[in-house]
């Protein structure tokens, strides 16, 4: 199976983003974040991350994507959507949804929490709303939160009759046994309806890299999911520390998507 | 003439003065075995583990949507380390939380542009409760908001106060304090003694040559009980009078469950216990690494064994054995492994223990499965009863046999039996490397050691020479968690005396592995039967 290359989605949705920001109007956001631009003539500060320039924020801070300091723009090329972006500090979901359309999702055999095997695509995906962010069990700075955020989105989604499964894959699959995973989500109190998933190395570094998530360290996997609706083929990423609300919105719209 | 002898009267007043000094030491007394005031301690439980030692529900609060979740998935030293120094993961930087780096006086700007005066105690506890800097600023948002009694929250700020500035028990600039345990009833006094005298020369050689880092060795013994719970008390006196930094060749045999239990608790890492029944149930005791594979590991190389024979493609093993717990979980073990190694399940014969009617076995096995092989579980005294029996009746099964009692008795098998009875050793003789064996004989001839119980003084020294290991690995500012993480990061280490030694993070049991002996009842002596079959992964 041959995919694009994950670095070369990025750079091409990189470039449509310059594009657009260079060639506006592009999209009726812009006509509408102008009209705001006008009625406040004392435009905020802009700060932007050198590395994403998609990333824009109203206050100092830290690129969700990368972790970079984020820098004052003075440039007037720069995008007024920025008006529009939430602050940094508390981010909100992060869209990315060209990168992530034409994503094909692997067949490979995993292991859930349980032990019992299972191939990814057929029994998680197929068919279904699924929300899916990456872990290690050992992780101890971004994983709990990660998780924890999880933890209400499922509860959430029970209330709100969302029909989405969530899916936790482990990038650490030869520490994370089924043991460790199974652990880990008594710990968070994960209910049915949310798969922890790992296996041997290989057949999870090949589906970490077809989901474009594939780091050499893991302790630099970044806090990221990927939600989609398989039968509707409509894929998207949303930062992982996203607020609950945020990424519910984000799941309810996949899972209504045509 | 006086004169010396009152300057030699002098150095002995001295000497003992200095005795004395030493043993009334504060850290010598019962009470001051914690460097941590009591405060202190509670805090570093809430600090570490996110839990009140007071037993009262600790909840953080995570994000915008103040998701709650227990503490303790989101304990302090998760994100900001054990030292309070900050790991930085997944563009997340922690802050710094020592508490000169919290009060600098001119205030502290961070990397995101957030700047704020310095940190009060009140300002920490406001940062912890709500999650605001004392210039009003909101922290990142993946810290918690955490939610705790007055007390727990005034037990952690004393802590906080000392991060990374406390020690873990039995290590100091100058000296480390190694514990042993030692046999002292049952007719092993005289191994323990040998046990002792290879641990006590192979620190001595040590200590002579500079210690490690500059830190000299301490010793401390204690002995077993009677009863595994009289061991256990023992231990645990130790521990706390002599704070003990970490454990070599504790003898554990007879008392695995809880001496390894204490260990766990008392969080002091022990390397190569003597066992022949490794506690690896899932969860892992993270504190004890044992050097060989004990009977579970043998069983299943022995059943990889059998599954390599030609003769027995697709056949199946016929497992007998007591009643016990113990030996139905080695069942659980010889199923697991039998399917991996390609067998079809085990067909199992149970008995009562005490009661094994060998005849009874001989018949019914004899007439449903004659050409399977046998595995025994039980003791060699049962199992040189059924070979007599099945000789009777012109039966000669191949028997692998793996159990704690399987002695030398077995050579006056029936001669029938000659090369079809295995056994499963941890190590053999190949192990021994030239320079292995040299470095153990310079040691024993250097303190004269006695010449017996050579297996458990070359055991003893392995777990020795792998705790040194682990410790020059370490570095000079160790601790027991990074000891820990250290041996769980030894890959294939050879000590010259047993097979390669590999621990992981999901790994305690440095060599998975066996070799298998068979019989030569002509010669009557254990001939090998196989290299080595490892069964780790």
């Amino acid at each position: 199976m041959g995919y694009t290359s994950p670095f070369l989605r990025a750079s091409v949705v990189v470039l449509i983003a310059l594009v657009c920001f260079a060639a506006p109007p592009c999209d009726g956001h812009f006509v509408q974040a102008q009209t705001r631009q006008k009625a406040q003539p004392k435009a905020p500060r802009k700060y932007s991350c050198p590395m994403h320039p998609e990333v824009k924020s109203t206050r100092r801070g830290r690129c969700p994507k990368c972790g970079m300091t984020l820098r004052l723009v003075t440039d007037k090329a720069d995008s007024p959507i920025a008006a529009d972006a939430p602050p940094s500090n508390f981010p909100g979901v992060i869209i990315d949804t060209t990168a992530a359309s034409s994503l094909q999702i692997p067949d490979v055999p995993v292991l859930d929490q349980s032990g019992k095997q299972l191939n990814f695509y057929s029994d998680l995906v197929k068919g279904k709303t699924v929300a899916i962010n990456f872990i290690f069990t050992t992780c101890t700075t971004i994983c709990p939160p990660l998780t924890a955020t999880f933890r209400r989105v499922q509860q959430d989604l029970k209330t709100k009759a969302v029909d989405a499964q969530l899916i936790s894959v482990s990038v650490d699959p030869t520490i994370d046994t089924p043991e460790r995973l199974r652990d880990y989500a008594a710990k968070f109190r994960a209910e049915p309806g949310w798969t922890f998933v790992t296996g041997s190395k290989s057949e999870i570094d090949s589906l970490l890299q077809a989901l474009g998530v594939a780091v050499v360290n893991k302790n630099d996997h970044t806090p990221m999911i990927l939600i989609g609706n398989d039968a509707a083929k409509f894929w998207t990423r949303a930062y992982g520390l996203s607020s609950p609300t945020a990424l519910i919105k984000t799941i309810t719209e996949a899972a209504e998507h045509k | 003439m006086k004169r010396w002898i009152t300057l030699k009267d002098f150095l002995l007043v001295a000497g003992l003065v200095f005795f004395v000094a030493l043993v009334c030491r504060p850290e010598n007394t019962v009470n001051a075995q914690d460097p941590l005031a009591s405060a202190e301690r509670r805090g570093k439980q809430i600090y570490v583990l996110g839990t009140s030692a007071s037993g009262k529900d600790i909840f953080a609060y995570v994000g915008e949507g103040s998701i709650e979740v227990p503490a303790s998935t989101m304990a302090c030293a998760s994100c900001h380390g054990l030292d309070g120094q900050g790991k930085p993961e997944g563009g997340v930087s922690p802050s710094n939380l020592s508490w000169e780096a919290l009060t600098k006086p001119y205030g502290l700007a961070h990397p995101d542009g957030r700047r704020h005066p310095a940190y009060t105690e009140r300002g920490v506890e406001l940062a912890v409760t709500r999650g605001t800097d004392p210039g009003g600023n909101r922290l990142q948002n993946v810290m918690p908001r955490y939610q705790m009694s007055k007390e727990d929250l005034a037990d952690l700020i004393a802590y906080i106060k000392l991060l990374g500035k406390d020690r873990d028990p039995g290590i100091s600039e100058t000296k480390i304090v190694i514990g042993g345990m030692i046999p002292a009833t049952g007719g092993l006094t005289e191994m323990g003694q040998a046990v002792k005298a290879v641990t006590t020369a192979y620190f001595d050689d040590l200590n002579s040559q500079g210690g490690i880092y500059n830190r000299k060795v301490e010793l401390k013994f204690v002995e077993t009980a009677d009863t595994p719970v009289g061991t256990r008390a023992n231990l645990e006196r130790m521990l706390k009078e002599d704070q003990i930094f970490a454990m070599t060749g504790a003898f554990m045999a007879g008392s695995e469950k809880e001496v390894s239990s204490l260990l766990a608790q008392y969080e002091v890492p022990s390397v190569g216990p003597f066992t022949l029944f490794p506690q690896i149930e899932y969860p892992l005791n993270r504190q004890v690494f044992y050097l060989l594979s004990g009977i579970d590991g043998q069983t299943r190389v022995l059943a990889n064994f059998v599954a390599g024979k030609p003769e027995f493609k697709n056949s199946s093993l016929m497992v007998v054995y007591p009643r016990s717990d113990f030996n139905r979980n080695m069942l659980e073990s010889i199923k697991d492994q039998s399917i991996k190694a390609g067998l079809k399940p085990p067909t199992v014969y149970e008995y009562a223990p005490g009661s094994f009617d060998a005849l009874a076995v001989v018949k019914q096995l004899n007439q449903s499965d004659p050409g399977k092989p046998l595995f025994f579980l039980g003791n060699t005294e049962d199992l040189l009863s059924l070979l007599q029996r099945a000789a009777e009746a012109n039966w000669f099964p191949t028997v692998v046999a793996a159990g704690a009692g399987v002695g030398s008795q077995i050579l006056s098998a029936p001669a029938g039996f000659d090369h079809k009875v295995f056994i499963a050793f941890p190590t053999s003789p190949a192990d021994q490397s030239a320079e292995g064996m040299k470095e153990f004989r310079a040691l024993a001839e250097k303190h004269k050691l006695p010449s017996t119980h050579l297996a458990a003084q070359i055991s003893a020294f392995t777990a020795a020479k792998i705790l040194t290991e682990a410790l020059k690995r370490v570095g000079k500012d160790a601790s027991r968690e990074k000891l820990i993480q250290t041996l769980e990061g030894l890959y294939e280490y050879q000590t010259g005396l047993t097979p390669a030694i590999t621990f992981g993070p999901n790994r305690r049991i440095g060599a998975m592995g066996s070799y298998v002996v068979t019989i030569d009842l002509k010669q009557k002596q254990f001939v090998p039967a196989s290299g080595w079959i490892n069964v780790g992964k």
